[in-house]
This record gives structure tokens, sequence and C-alpha cells, in this order.
């Protein structure tokens, strides 16, 4: 377990050395929940969540919609670029006697470290604008975004080229988080339920304005995680392997 | 060749030699201006745009698709910019010309990345004026592009540029989609203010307002002076 401290450590050292990388991880989600938060024209509006519409303001349903949108977008980009940046390292270390789980534990748990950040980041911006109903489904609501959205970014960097990575995870984010999981719109588009980002949404939102969470619902979120994560699993694994 | 000619044509070839990247370029553009129609189509009527949601979904997919790979491309482009065209320029190449070849690569991408999502919408969608809606969707593109490459001049390496690039994407995205009527100073800055509402009245009316025509090319314009002068100032940086 140690070794693998370690390996997690050394790639965490890597963006403390690279301070505007820091200074983005942080900065970008908090602008991204807080700019729209304000801009957001204070009315009310209706949310039609999974058992039936509630009011709450524009302002408060931008903050609630946008923290875990701007956390599975930051997550998913270093999630992309985790993989391929430390390909030479990790097949290094497997070279010098690390086993190849170990590095594949290291290099989750480095992006688990940066999802958690991004996700505490972007609840507290939302904090400064609302409270939600239950703060901790909603801040487990916005890691579970960027925790599924970091690992399919890191699929997405072991199968394309880091343009069309960077491309599809905006693109995946956007449409999923933003247009097919908007809580503004009456009824869900078709597939919508079968997208990464339909229970943390939905999760978000149940915390945010409906009192409270499904337990159930969440436990399929986090076996959609499990399943996203083995996969990335088995990336990282090929690529420290060489 | 000119040194500005051949540049342009080697960054054009390592374009087209990645099988990944030009999948993209003819790839996306139709499965984005679908995805955002049916997604936008379950929206009640949307506070900042006028007509059905999913014909605005399809709109605002056409001009996405086109503007941010361009977008993408001149980040990319700027970023590899580094070392190498410092190596070039001490070989004698002008930064202009060097500067030039990127943008020409990055023009030409954003000149088909339009073309292709301007044939997609027109599979669903009626467009008015299609020459004034394929003007509109390159100056986005362009626009964008030129994001790029001034935000690759900018930061050091891709993963900082992406995550801007992402970022303002997400900004222009919300505005543009009509979810969120902001109005006023802070929906003008946004980079496809202009090249959003040329559009729109091309592909609906087919008219071209030229206040947002005018617009739109100030904007490229200003841009393209500001990437040049962080170019120049940081095109001697090593490789990312």
């Amino acid at each position: 377990m140690t070794r693998v401290v370690a390996a997690a450590r050394a790639g965490l050292r890597e963006y403390r050395r690279t301070p505007v990388l820091l200074a983005l991880f942080l900065a970008l989600p908090a602008y991204s929940v807080g700019l729209f938060a304000r801009l957001a024209p204070d009315e009310p509006a209706a949310l039609y969540l999974g058992d039936g519409a509630v009011r709450a303001g524009m302002p408060e349903t931008f903050a609630a919609l946008m923290t875990p949108m701007a956390a599975a977008l930051a997550a998913g980009v270093a999630g992309l670029f985790l993989l391929s940046s430390s390909a030479d390292a990790d097949a290094r270390l497997v070279t010098a006697g690390y086993r190849p789980t170990e590095v594949v534990l290291a290099r989750l748990g480095q992006l688990s470290v940066v999802a958690t950040a991004v996700s505490a980041v972007a609840v507290a911006v939302a904090l400064t604008t609302f409270t939600p109903d239950h703060l901790g489904w909603f801040a487990a609501a916005t890691l579970l975004a960027a925790l599924v959205y970091g690992a399919l970014g890191t699929l997405a960097g072991a199968v394309l080229s880091r343009m069309a990575g960077v491309y599809l995870v905006l693109f995946g984010t956007l449409a999923d988080l933003f247009l097919f999981q908007n809580p503004l719109a009456r009824d869900a588009p078709d597939g919508a339920a079968a997208l990464p980002g339909n229970v943390p949404v939905a999760v978000a939102m149940d915390a945010a304005f409906a009192g409270g969470a499904d337990l159930g619902e969440f436990a399929v979120g986090v076996a959609y995680l499990l399943a996203v994560v083995a996969a990335a699993a088995v990336a990282f694994y090929r690529s420290a392997r060489g | 060749m000119s040194a500005f000619g051949t540049g342009a044509r080697l960054r054009l070839l390592e374009f087209v030699r990645e099988p990944t990247t030009a999948a993209l370029l003819l790839v996306l553009p139709p499965v984005v201006v679908e995805v955002y129609g049916e997604a936008m189509a379950s929206f009640p009527a949307l506070p900042g745009t006028t007509g059905d949601p999913g014909t605005t979904g399809r709109i605002i997919g056409a001009l996405f698709a086109a503007a941010f790979l361009a977008g993408l491309v001149g980040l990319f482009q700027a970023v590899s910019a580094r070392g190498t065209d410092e190596r070039l320029h001490r070989c004698g190449a002008g930064r202009a010309s060097l500067l030039g070849a990127r943008v020409v690569t990055m023009a030409t991408v954003a000149a088909v990345a339009a073309a292709v999502s301007l044939a997609a919408l027109a599979r669903t969608v009626d467009v008015a004026a299609p020459l004034a809606a394929f003007g509109a969707l390159a100056l986005g593109a362009l626009v964008y592009g030129l994001f790029g490459v001034l935000v690759g001049a900018l930061l050091p390496r891709q993963l900082e540029g992406s995550l801007v690039l992402v970022f303002l994407v997400d900004f222009d995205n919300v505005l543009a989609s009509g979810v969120l009527d902001v109005g006023g100073t802070v929906a003008q800055v946004a980079p496809l203010y202009h090249p959003h509402a040329l559009f729109e009245a091309a592909v609906t009316d087919g008219t071209v307002p030229v206040d947002h025509a005018l617009g739109g090319v100030a904007y490229a314009a200003v841009l393209l002076a500001l990437a040049f002068v962080a170019y120049v100032r940081v095109a001697g940086g090593e490789p990312a």
C-alpha cells in the first residue's frame, strides 16, 4: 500500500509543481458555478424531478445544475490527460518492480483526489448561492458525477487522440448533464436514463430541492461508477504493461 | 514554394494523417446536431430564444460542432508551435509566416467543419440562406480557432489549454442555448454571440444582420491581433 501511495503522491506532486494547472482546477469550476448562479435572472422556475414538479429560483437551479457539471468537466479532462501523460512513467514503474495493479490503484487514487478537490470547490461555491435541502447527498452526487466522468475521460484517453478526447469529453458532458438531464425540461429525451449523468443529476436535484435523495437510485449510480472504473482500470493496466 | 505555403501544407498533412482527428471532423458534427436537436426538443419554450426548441437545438449544435473543433485545432496548433516554430525561425522563417501557416491550417479545418455542420443541419432544417449560413458558421469557427491559438500561446500545455477552452465553451453553450436569458453586455462578450445571431438569422429568415456581421468580424480581428502578439512573445518556449 505504501508504494501505491508513493506513486499517487508523485503524480499529485506533478500537479502541484504546475501552479497554473492547480489554479485552473480550482478556479474554473468555481467560475462556472458562481457565474451562472449570478447571471441567472431572479425568477421562479418549474423543475421536473422524478416524483413531480417543484418550484425553485433560477439562480438556485443553475447553481445546483452547474455544480455536478463543472466537477464532471474538470475531472473528465483530468482523466483524459492522466492516462497519456503517465503512460511512460507507469511503464518505468513496472520495469522497476511495481506490480501493474499497484500502478493502476495509484492512478485511480490520483484521479479520485482531483475529482474530490474539484467537487469540493464546486459545492463550496454553490453554497454561496443556496443551501441544498440535504448537503451530504448533494455533495455525494457531485462527487459521483466527477468520478464517473473522470473514469470516462480516462477511457476516452485510452482510445482517442487528445484532441478527439477533449472534443468528446466536452460534448458528452454538456449534452448529458446540461441538455439530457436538465430538470427544466418537462420530459426527459429518449435515452436520458441510460446516460452517465442521469443518477448524479437526479440525486443532486432531489438533494437540493426535494428534501433528500433515494438510496436505491444512488446505489445504481455507484454501480455505474464501478463499471466505468473497472473499464478505466483495464485501460491503465494495459498502459502500465506497455 | 514559400515557407508559408510549405508550413500550411505540412500542418494540414499532419492533421489528415491522424485518422481519429479526420474522422472527428466528418462524423461528430452530424451527431452533435442531432443530439442537440433531440435533447432541446424536450424543453418547454425557452426564455432566451424564439421558435421551436428542437430547431434551436440543431442550430446551436451545428455552430458548436464547427466552432469547438476549430478551437481545439487552434489550441493544439499553438501548443505544438512552441519550440518547433522557434527552431524554424532561427533557420530563417519569419514569425508572421509561421503563425500564418498555423492560422491557415485552423481556418481550413474551420471551413470544412462549417460545411459538414451545415450539411448535417440541412438534412432536417430548411436553411433559408445557405451561403450566409455557411459564412456565419465559418466566422464562429474562426473566432473559436483564434481563441484556441490565443489560449495555446498563453498556456504552456495541452491540459491547461483544454481546461480553459472547455469552460469557455461551457459558458458560451449555456448562454447560446436560450435556457438562461441573461441579456445585456454579458451575453455580448460571449465569443459566439455575433456568429450565433448571424447563423440563426441566415437559417430562419435568410437575412444578414449587418451589426452582427461587423461585430463578429471585429471580434475575430481583435483575437487575431492578440493571438499574434501572444504567439510572438511565447513562441520561443519549450514544447509541451
